[in-house]
């Protein structure tokens, strides 16, 4: 029998966990209507850009991406979504005139949009039924682990931060809907849950705060481990710290640091400073000495010192970071920080972001050799061609491991042998234990 | 499936008639709007804009939760771009006011005899003038960092036993020097919980002062303003 051939939708995904979560979720969709699903807009009828506006690099990383697509012939449906949506959408309309520009609120539907368009009903962009969290759970993603977010915006307003005015007023989503959306994803065979948001520690929900939330999220009867994504150092209480000894939790938290100075931090109005940051850190490695903190921290922030950029740099020997995300700062229109004088030369940011990231290679190094002669539980993601596993043990620290008789998305007790070479990601090298 | 959707969280902007204005000095100026049914609590901050505008500013609130109208303190900066615009509106007049937002604001689990410390720079004293008339009973102390005596912006509110005006420049307040000198002469105690608002420098310093006191972090909660 003849058969139509199938739709193609294309993605390309730029910024936070928060929009991979989006894009993974808008992806199952597709799936689910039929739709072959791939990561560049070559031959596809639909192309999605996600975008990210955190940054000045990263609206242009967005831009490019709806450029290169162009450039390379797309004559499909196009359509821009995300931060720089709602930022920039009387620019961007005007900009790529064939182009749907879909803010956040309405990026759930998206799909209905596409079919809308396919079934040439006129449906302006921004006007179909949509919401925050209207996600059906992503049972055909690019991962392995699903994200489930919890939460949406922030009230938070850091100094230099647009994400306040781009994402909106801080909403969390109902505990039920989201013990429903885990249920529904280790159904799928989902192993890994990453619980995701904008600022996910100010969840709140009918008098249930983030803890109660995870509380309910780790009794639920199955078998799967959780990780938390990246999570702003305030609003920890004693029973957050009690359920990192869970044994479904894993020992991992990216925990924002953004300034190790007092000052900085002050000044970038966050609701933390250094020193309960480190009293955090105490407590997590009370719990478990290896447990695992990465962060995100930013030089260069107006006014910052030689003082207060070398208390960042310490802090990475202080804290023990596996990870920093080093940013140089940039700025962000109606942001207060913008209004801010003591501006840092590029130079001066290019100079401190080059000697965190050199610190922070050794940092990673360094807490990755630990675990040569333990044991970890990987959660393989991927089976290269040369028959190599690989994936991320408890700790968050990837892993790759020869292996003939093994699964993706199965867990798998590994011996760790050694550390790869490689300076800005060694990767831990293992035997499969029977 | 379908998951229950909650309404997306756009921020809410409305358009706010101006019932008065208060000039308490040259710079200085309470201003009260129409509440049109905004909740917040005592502590937050609302964004505040001229009516003809594009550029809002942060304001923390003045008045108490249940008072029937919002009243912002602002002092206007020299060169500054809306509280110069601010200062020239007048009754009848309006302003754009976004929803209120903020965590600065008093944990109601605390015991009902917890003793409280405010510490402000300047303007800084507005979202503590909201803390004492939204919860009367409060046991606090205010310490008030200013210029001058004059500063004191409504000052008759408080308690005269709670409340302390330190004054930098000239002798006519309670005490004659920074409000920090005054937190190093006199301790509150460990078991008191500290809010600071104002200016960045003088948290910085507050915080230095509070921890050789002993006091742990989790007690010290601030609002800076700029
Ligand atoms: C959460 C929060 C609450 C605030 N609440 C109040 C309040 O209740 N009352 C109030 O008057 N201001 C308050 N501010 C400050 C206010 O938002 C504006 O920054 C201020 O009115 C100046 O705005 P502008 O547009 O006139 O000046 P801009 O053009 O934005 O800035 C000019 C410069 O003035 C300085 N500045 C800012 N505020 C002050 C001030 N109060 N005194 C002296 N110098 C200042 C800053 O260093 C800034 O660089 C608050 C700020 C925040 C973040
Ligand atoms: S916590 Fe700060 S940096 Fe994070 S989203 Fe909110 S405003 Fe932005």
């Amino acid at each position: 029998m003849f058969q139509l051939a199938k739709k193609r939708v294309g993605f390309k995904t730029l910024g936070c966990r928060l929009n991979q979560f989006e894009t993974d979720a808008m992806a199952s969709k597709f799936v689910a209507m039929g739709y072959d699903v791939v990561e560049d807009s070559k031959d596809t009828d639909v192309f999605v850009v996600n975008t990210c506006t955190v940054t000045n690099q990263s609206d242009q990383k967005s831009r490019y991406a709806v450029n290169h697509a162009l450039k390379n012939g797309h004559n499909g449906m196009l359509i821009i979504t995300g931060c720089m949506a709602n930022h920039h959408k009387e620019a961007l309309e005007e900009l790529y005139p064939n182009a749907y520009v879909v803010d956040n609120e309405n990026k759930s539907a998206i799909p209905q949009l596409v079919q809308a368009h396919f079934n040439k009903e006129i449906v302006p962009a921004n006007t179909t039924q949509g919401g925050v969290f209207n996600y059906a759970p992503a049972s055909e993603t690019f991962h392995t682990r699903s994200m489930i977010k919890i939460q949406d915006g922030c009230d938070n307003f850091c100094t230099f931060c647009i994400i306040p005015k781009v994402r909106g007023r801080a909403t969390s989503r109902p505990v039920e809907d989201i013990l429903k959306n885990i249920t529904e994803v280790v159904g799928f065979g989902y192993k890994e849950v990453v619980i995701t948001g904008v600022n996910i520690s100010r969840y709140e929900h009918e008098g249930v705060k983030f803890s109660g939330l995870l509380a309910k999220i780790l009794d639920l009867p199955f078998d799967f481990r959780v990780r938390i994504s990246s999570i702003e150092p305030d609003g920890f209480d004693d029973e957050f710290f009690a359920l990192l000894t869970h044994p479904k939790m894993t020992p991992h938290l990216h925990l924002c640091l953004q300034s190790a100075s007092e000052s900085v931090l002050l000044q970038m109005r966050r609701m933390y400073t250094y020193r309960s940051y480190k009293q955090i850190v105490q407590r997590l490695r009370e719990i478990d000495p290896k447990f695992n903190i990465t962060t995100d921290i930013i030089v260069g922030f107006p006014g910052e010192s030689e003082e207060d950029f070398q208390a960042s740099l310490d802090s990475v020997d202080q804290i023990g970071f596996s990870h920093v995300h080093t940013f140089k700062y940039s700025k962000r229109d109606n942001t207060r920080a913008a209004r801010m004088t003591n501006v840092i030369p590029e130079k001066v940011k290019s100079d401190r972001s080059e000697q965190l990231r050199h610190k922070t290679a050794e940092a990673k190094r360094n807490y990755r050799q630990q675990f040569i002669g333990s044991e970890q539980t990987v959660l393989v993601e991927k089976i290269d061609k040369r028959g190599f596993a690989h994936g991320y043990g408890e700790y968050y620290v990837p892993v790759q491991f020869k292996a003939d008789e093994v699964k993706k998305n199965s867990f798998y007790k590994v011996k760790l042998t050694g550390l790869t070479d490689s300076r800005e990601e060694p990767v831990l090298i293992g035997q499969l234990i029977d | 499936m379908s998951h229950k959707v909650p309404v997306a969280n756009k921020i809410k902007t409305d358009l706010h008639e101006i019932l008065e204005v208060r000039n308490l000095t040259d710079s200085t100026f309470v201003m009260r709007f129409e509440r049109k049914g905004l909740e917040f609590e005592a502590g937050q901050h609302i964004c505040v804009g001229p009516p003809n505008g594009i550029h809002t500013r942060e304001y923390s609130i003045y008045s108490a939760e249940n008072d029937d109208y919002i009243e912002i303190l602002v002092k206007e900066v020299e060169n500054g771009l809306v509280s110069p615009s601010l200062k020239k509106l007048q009754k009848g007049g309006f302003v754009v006011v976004e929803e209120p937002v903020g965590y600065f604001t008093i944990n109601n689990k605390l015991p009902k005899n917890q003793k409280y410390v405010f510490i402000a720079s300047g303007t800084g004293v507005s979202p503590f003038h909201s803390f004492v008339l939204s919860k009367p009973e409060i046991d606090y102390t205010l310490l008030h960092g200013v210029k001058y005596g004059s500063e004191g912006y409504e000052s008759e509110t408080y308690d005269k036993k709670r409340y302390v005006k330190c004054t930098s420049r000239e002798g006519t307040g309670n005490y004659y020097g920074r409000v920090t000198d005054y937190l190093k002469e006199n301790k509150f105690g460990k078991d008191v919980q500290y809010f600071l608002c104002g200016n960045c420098n003088m948290i910085h310093d507050v915080y230095d002062i509070l921890e050789e006191q002993g006091v742990s972090t989790d007690n010290i909660h601030a609002e800076v303003y700029f």
